[in-house]
């Protein structure tokens, strides 16, 4: 059964933005093909001249990453997805002659594979990456070399300040979930790499599979052709997606603490974190945690300008409150400027936590802070590789882009009375986790 | 994305369909976009700084984007943004300051006037001062040297090449230059280089009929002023191999290797030269040869990529940098950081990585391309390069750069095509003999015991690897070649100093 779906909006993106909201805030003209085995393709037609984004998302991260000993598996297997095919064994040379701007990242809840690309090459693109998605095929040798260049990226990135500290971060707020571990993974992991081999083509088996990727092509491309191409190349794909065992994590029952000594100069960074939802459109009270995180913490909160600008005792404030795929961590960071002042800094984000779980948000910031939101996903939608990449929380979260205009319909409908009720609901004492790096004594 | 090619001569020539660009302004006119790029050049960089105060060109620009101006307080401001979703920054490099800005059509108006202020009338308060340069004086003494490896690599490479001229030192400076800076120095050199003769409107995207008189006028409310013109830089070619090894406590050595070089963006030579490289090493992609040898074959690292042009912030980006337009170049390769596999093996994975692309530097010096290495270049770069104008922003950062290099018609990106498609083999091959030599070379690595890799270098030993898999017989033939590829060194060669030395202060 193949079902096609023509959801067009067609509104240009020249007309007043937030005058959008009515028929939803997506400006472009889409399709969706579905196909029998589970394989969906967006085909978004963006105005760039010539030019596509041939965009394939995986539903699968360091998250997936649900057996022991396998943390950085989903990003090692990501380099292996350029090592070719026996029909094509040479993917570099291939991309090479498209001219291609061409790369993959790898995230918790992700791996995202990308092209840019001239139009004239798109039929030789949905074979090359069609192909590479349901016939990879690499020796042990091959596998055994790359695993080498993910202990150099290992080694540039968890040595840093910040990769040393989100690592014991999510070891210490995690017990069970694989949120515990961060996408590069642990390094005894990293180092066992290289006898994965056969662990390699289980995973590729599992969740390399039509109805865990989805494709977004976005730029200048008909319709109908780009619809047919879906169908010659991709129906051939078996089904068989095996979902991951993640392990569910247990409530937390009392606040955790833990200092970390970094072994190099660094000032003092505090993170203060809590147990928040998982993402979701349709969740009023999750849509409305992440608006408190850009009022009670962002560039723009009573907060940053009296750390940052007016007392000048943070180098920087920062509230994420993204959320992801299953429940994740509402985290706040914060770098001190005079070591003595950590306490002073965690007080005042503690009785930012409280005003907030007390008092409405001041009505200005709270309309100001809608406006970001949608300005900021509407300022993404320059080129076709930003079309296509501004979908992938969507797609990641949801399985397809429909989310998009039932995300910002419920931040329209989201009340300052949800966002106190978020605070109430999520920044509480039992689910908290403070994570102070300082510099190792020495140093 | 827009169509570069076809927009850029449109504008330009067909002077009826849009406004008339006055002087002192770069115009890309996209009347169907609902976004406006501005991309205001200052004409003065770091080689600017006065002694003693090197990172006074970088700190002015700082404290403008994040401070007050004579209309609102700097949390005003970031109250104004906050609901458009917008800000602005500005790129500071050796030359050029350059301040940037990108709105949608829907905030025109509310976004310029606050970009306009913290140009042209920045109130210059003490408190943003310290704030800003607090900031500055963390990154200087912590980030620069513990979070950034790969970058401090380049930034050293560059520091020991210009070593003598306006270029020496770090755009950000150095710790002590930087401590010793006062606002009374920001100002003077605001009033210095800020100055409206000095300074190059770039307007580019949906904006409306006048808006670029609009703001050509407002900037010419800046006094006129005479900027002192700084020489060109002559660097010194080094002596045989001149080495810079930074002691730290890493488990992973990021190398830079280079040399300068007489070729600027503009010279003939320069498509030749732009394909040599793309063959060579193009900047995070896999095809290129440098990158085939040493991460694709054996594995030992994140990429390995050679460039023309500077490219500061390399791992930041896969697009070339704009805004980075110099008077003077290296030749220059960068192999991301060399993870060590088993303890005791750094030095000889590190040494074994700088021997392989010293070899294929070696090998494209003395043989060249071949006609078919021309051809897959010039087919690859032919598409590649369409994407460097991807956005209104990246395409006005392009034109300003022609100003810089006075490259006039329908600019560089637009020349590309044509100028790879004109190429010969002799041509570049001509070109590669020009520009390019092995014997005399700048390296710096940044590792753990600094004084075993020096004595290892200096035994002359071969620096073997070993592999957790089986490699060809070929493949380990090959690798014995590179093992002991001689880089010839004397204990005057080399130059150690500690990872909390490092831009401390300028040259005593």
């Amino acid at each position: 059964m193949r079902v096609l779906i023509r959801l067009a909006v067609a509104l240009a993106l020249a007309t007043p933005a937030l005058a959008q909201q009515q028929e939803g805030i997506f400006p472009f003209d889409y399709r969706l093909v579905e196909l029998e085995n589970g394989f969906k393709a967006y085909l978004i037609k963006t105005g760039a001249p010539n030019q596509i984004a041939y965009v394939s998302m995986v539903r699968t991260g360091s998250r997936d990453e649900w057996e022991p000993g396998r943390s950085g598996f989903a990003h090692f297997f990501e380099h292996m997805m350029f090592r070719g095919t026996d029909k094509y064994p040479n993917y570099d040379a291939i991309t090479t002659e498209f001219g291609a701007a061409r790369n993959a990242f790898t995230g918790n809840d992700l791996t995202v594979y990308y092209l840019v690309a001239s139009n004239e090459y798109l039929e030789q693109i949905m074979d090359l990456e069609s192909d590479r998605f349901m016939n990879l095929n690499y020796s042990e040798p091959d596998f055994r070399t790359e695993a080498g260049a993910v202990l150099g990226e290992y080694q540039q990135s968890a040595t840093t300040p910040f990769g040393f500290l989100f690592e014991k971060l999510r070891e210490t707020a995690y017990d069970r979930h694989t949120y515990r571990h961060t996408t590069i993974g642990f390094e005894a992991d990293v180092r066992a790499m290289p006898e994965g081999y056969d662990y390699s083509l289980s995973f590729h088996q599992r969740y390399y599979r039509p109805e865990n990727v989805v494709l977004v092509l976005a730029g200048d491309f008909d319709f109908d052709v780009a619809e047919g191409l879906v169908e010659q190349y991709y129906s051939g794909w078996e089904p068989g997606y095996v979902p991951p065992q993640i392990p569910g994590e247990p409530q937390q029952r009392a606040p955790r603490r833990r200092v970390v000594e970094y072994q190099g100069r660094t000032l003092p960074v505090l993170t203060v974190n809590y147990k928040g939802p998982a993402w979701s459109a349709s969740d009023r009270l999750a849509v409305a945690t992440e608006v408190l995180g850009q009022v009670a913490f962002g560039s723009n909160s009573d907060i940053y300008k009296k750390l940052v600008i007016e007392e000048r005792r943070v180098q920087f404030l920062n509230g994420d409150f993204d959320l992801p795929r299953d429940p994740g961590l509402l985290s706040v960071a914060a770098m001190v400027i005079n070591p003595d002042d950590v306490g002073v800094v965690e007080a005042e984000i503690q009785s930012t936590v409280e005003r907030f779980s007390e008092e409405l948000v001041d009505e200005k910031l709270f309309n100001d802070t809608k406006s970001n939101m949608k300005y900021g996903f509407l300022m993404g939608l320059e080129t076709a590789q930003n079309v296509a990449f501004s979908m992938i929380q969507y797609v990641i979260n949801t399985g397809g882009i429909e989310a998009v205009n039932e995300y910002y319909s419920a931040l329209d409908s989201v009340t300052r009375e949800d966002v106190r009720e978020a605070a109430r609901r999520y920044l509480v004492e039992n689910g908290k986790t403070v994570v102070t790096m300082v510099q190792a004594e020495g140093e | 994305m827009m169509n570069m090619l076809a927009l850029l001569p449109a504008c330009l020539l067909v002077l009826g369909a849009c406004e008339t660009a006055p002087e002192g302004t770069v115009a890309l006119h996209e009347p169907e976009s609902p976004f406006i790029a501005f991309n205001i050049w200052v004409k003065a960089g770091s080689q600017n700084d006065p002694a003693g105060k090197e990172g006074v060109a970088a700190l002015t620009a700082a404290l403008l984007s994040d401070g007050s101006t004579t209309e609102d307080s700097y949390d005003v401001i970031l109250e104004k943004l906050y609901p458009m979703a917008a800000g602005y920054g500005y790129n500071i490099d050796k030359e050029m300051t350059v301040f940037t800005g990108r709105i949608h059509r829907d905030n025109l108006d509310a976004y310029y006037e606050l970009f306009r202020n913290h140009l042209i009338a920045p109130a210059f308060k003490e408190e943003d001062f310290e704030r800003v340069k607090a900031q500055r004086m963390n990154f200087l003494e912590r980030t620069r040297r513990y979070a950034r490896d790969e970058e401090l690599s380049k930034e050293l490479l560059f520091s020991m090449a210009y070593a003598g001229t306006p270029y020496e030192h770090p755009e950000e400076g150095y710790v002590r230059s930087v401590e010793s800076i006062t606002l009374d120095d920001v100002k003077d050199f605001y009033s210095q280089y800020y100055v409206r003769n000095s300074i190059l409107v770039g307007i580019g995207g949906g904006y409306p009929a006048g808006f670029l008189t609009r703001v050509r006028e407002d900037f010419n409310t800046l006094p006129e002023g005479e900027v002192p013109v700084v020489p060109a830089p002559q660097p010194r070619m080094p002596e045989g191999i001149e080495v810079l090894i930074v002691e730290k406590p890493t488990d992973a050595t990021p190398i830079s290797i280079g040399f300068p070089t007489d070729l600027l963006r503009g010279d003939p030579d320069f498509y030749g030269m732009m394909a040599m490289n793309s063959w060579f090493g193009e900047h995070r992609n896999s095809f290129s040869n440098l990158y085939q040898v040493i991460r694709e074959s054996r594995g030992m690292n994140y990429g390995d990529y050679s460039y023309i042009e500077a490219f500061p912030m390399g791992y930041t980006t896969q697009q070339p940098r704009v805004n980075c337009s110099r008077r003077h170049q290296l030749f220059e390769i960068w192999i991301r950081p060399i993870s060590m596999t088993a303890p005791g093996n750094l030095h000889d994975r590190t040494l074994f990585a700088t021997r392989a692309a010293l070899r294929e530097l070696k090998a494209i010096v003395d043989d060249g391309m071949t006609e078919e290495t021309l051809a897959s270049t010039q087919q690859f770069l032919r598409n590649y390069t369409i994407n460097w104008g991807s956005t209104i922003a990246r395409r006005l950062a392009y034109a300003v750069d022609d100003a810089f290099y006075g490259i006039g018609g329908d600019g560089f990106l637009a020349s590309i095509g044509p100028g790879l498609a004109a190429l010969s083999l002799d041509g570049v091959n001509q070109a590669i003999s020009t520009y390019l030599q092995y014997d005399n070379m700048y390296i710096v690595f940044i590792t753990r015991d600094a004084e075993a890799l020096k004595q290892k270098l200096l035994d002359g030993v071969p620096t073997p690897i070993t592999y957790a898999g089986e490699k060809s017989a070929e493949h380990m033939a090959e690798d014995e070649l590179i093992a002991g590829f001689p880089i010839p060194v004397t204990e005057e060669s080399f130059t150690i100093i500690g990872i909390n030395e490092v831009f401390e202060e300028g040259p005593q």
